[in-house]
């Protein structure tokens, strides 16, 4: 069992779903 | 009347690529982050929040000094590319600055026990965060195209200096943040050469996707210039 996963998870979700979601805002206003 | 230049930036036949490459890179990243790089002595796994931590952090800053570069040039040219630039580059810096302050917090819960203490590191980036969030929001007081723009590129040009006390802030104080890893006065990185080639190419792939943020971005903004009356493309 890996250690402190849900710590290693949290994080990359939070950084790479922000990622994703500032891309779809991007393409948002770009097509506005 | 301010005139902007017709192909100040890549557009169609580059972004498309920068954005395949960002995302090639950054899955690279994360197979070596999570997978390839070996486990720390130390604090374990949980250490490999570093892959994501230390590049947002390096990518805010150079995000930052782009403002300040580009705010730089609308002073001295009036050109309002460099005001896209500006605006585009604080936007990207703001949500990298964000995302590393939130991923540091989640790295500092299980390491130093706290979610968040009053540091120096800690707390001259949370000041550099609110004031490029305060450089975003000073930028809807006025409709004025230039009135704005140069409001904006003042403060761009004062806000630069945190981002040296924001680095160096763990050398100049007593601090619980750990020293300067890799870009560190008088000696080579203190990291194992696995750890150092994976944060070589996570802070690559997060290169590449700030640039690629920043071409979508400025494509919108210099179309929002072209339709501002006083501003013509």
């Amino acid at each position: 069992m890996i250690e402190n996963l849900g710590f290693i998870v949290a994080a990359y979700v939070l950084v790479w779903g922000g990622i994703a979601a500032y891309l779809i805002s991007l393409r948002r206003r770009r097509g506005s | 009347m301010i005139e902007t230049t017709t192909a100040p930036f890549p557009t169609i036949r580059v972004r498309p690529w920068l954005g395949l490459l960002a995302a090639v890179s950054a899955l690279i990243a994360t197979f070596m982050a999570l997978i390839w790089a070996p486990t720390d002595a130390v604090q374990g796994d949980v250490y490999r929040i570093i892959y994501i931590h230390v590049p947002l952090a390096w990518l805010a800053y150079l995000a930052f000094f782009v403002v300040f570069v580009a705010s730089l040039g609308w002073l001295l040219t009036k050109n309002p590319w460099f005001d896209a630039l500006a605006v585009s580059s604080a936007e990207v810096g703001v949500l990298f600055t964000g995302m590393f302050i939130v991923a540091g917090s989640i790295w500092a819960k299980p390491t130093w026990g706290v979610w968040w203490t009053w540091d120096p590191r800690l707390v001259t980036t949370a000041i550099m965060f609110m004031m490029y969030v305060g450089y975003l929001l000073l930028r809807s007081l006025s409709t004025d195209f230039a009135r704005r723009a140069t409001r904006a590129a003042v403060l761009g040009v004062i806000a630069v200096i945190d981002i040296p006390i924001v680095h160096l802030s763990v050398l100049w104080m007593n601090s619980l943040h750990q020293l300067p890893t890799v870009l560190r006065a008088g000696g080579s990185p203190s990291l194992d050469a696995t750890m150092g080639m994976t944060l070589g190419i996570s802070v690559v792939a997060f290169t590449l996707v700030y640039f690629a943020f920043l071409a979508e971005r400025m494509a919108i903004e210099l179309g929002r210039q072209r339709g501002v009356q006083g501003v013509r493309a």
